[in-house]
């Protein structure tokens, strides 16, 4: 399943979904708002294209690593300091297979999907820098820190 | 003539721009018309968009009807009435 949801979600349930007949390792990712001293964080994405974006990436990651079942789970939305951000699920028939997948899927996520962070403290917001320009340009000019 | 065309802009760039800009642009029409009117609406705004050339800074993803537009000359990319014009920072999900 690829979701982008406002509603959070249970983890478990979709590791119990990955479960399939030659299912031999299911690993997860599951990503937190991390508590660096800030109060919560607004996730914003452009859906259509992030959406479309994470079914391809799953696509590729299951023809890469030869993996069975891929979830990608994205929240978007106000968030507070424990809550989940994203979760990833992959069913595959070896843990190898299964961690490579999982790795991959993230590292694609951070570099390509359309979604950012904004993290509010103490009356400051700022947004999450990106480093990576969508791997449209190449090399990318680092996003400076915005106080407001 | 002029033609309209649906700008969004994302994250810092919706901050700065707004999310969803219905333009009417002078036709023909190119991403550099849309750079135009975006500076009407923030003139100090700009400079996070594009260089002192005037054209989009490398970091900035530009999307034609949800296609990443590359190369060095994207700005004069024509447009098509109808078009939808995306800009966005660097992505930061995850």
């Amino acid at each position: 399943m690829i979701q982008i949801t406002g509603e959070d979600f249970d983890p478990g349930a979709f590791i119990e979904g990955a479960r399939k007949r030659g299912t031999g390792a299911v690993v997860s990712f599951l990503g937190i708002v991390r508590d660096d001293g800030i109060e919560r964080m607004e996730v914003e994405a452009f859906e259509e294209v992030a959406r479309s974006d994470l079914s391809v990436i799953a696509g590729e990651a299951m023809e890469k690593f030869q993996v069975q079942h891929v979830d990608i789970i994205h929240r978007v939305g106000s968030l507070r300091v424990g809550e989940n951000i994203v979760l990833i699920v992959v069913g595959a028939g070896h843990r190898k297979a299964a961690f490579l997948a999982c790795e991959y899927i993230i590292d694609r996520i951070k570099e390509y999907v359309p979604i950012w962070k904004k993290e509010y403290a103490n009356g400051e917001s700022r947004w999450v820098r990106g480093d990576h320009a969508g791997e449209v340009t190449g090399k990318s000019e680092r996003k400076k820190l915005v106080r407001q | 003539m002029k033609e309209s065309v649906r700008v969004r802009a994302f994250a810092r760039f919706r901050e700065l721009f707004g999310g969803t800009i219905e333009m009417d642009l002078p036709w023909p029409a190119t991403v550099r018309s849309v750079i135009r009117e975006l500076e009407k609406i923030n003139p100090a705004g700009l400079a996070e968009l594009v260089d002192n050339e005037g054209n989009l800074k490398k970091s900035v993803i530009l999307m034609i009807n949800r296609e990443r537009i590359m190369g060095p000359a994207r700005e004069d990319c024509p447009l098509r009435p109808g078009d939808e014009i995306a800009f966005y920072p660097p992505v930061a999900g995850g």
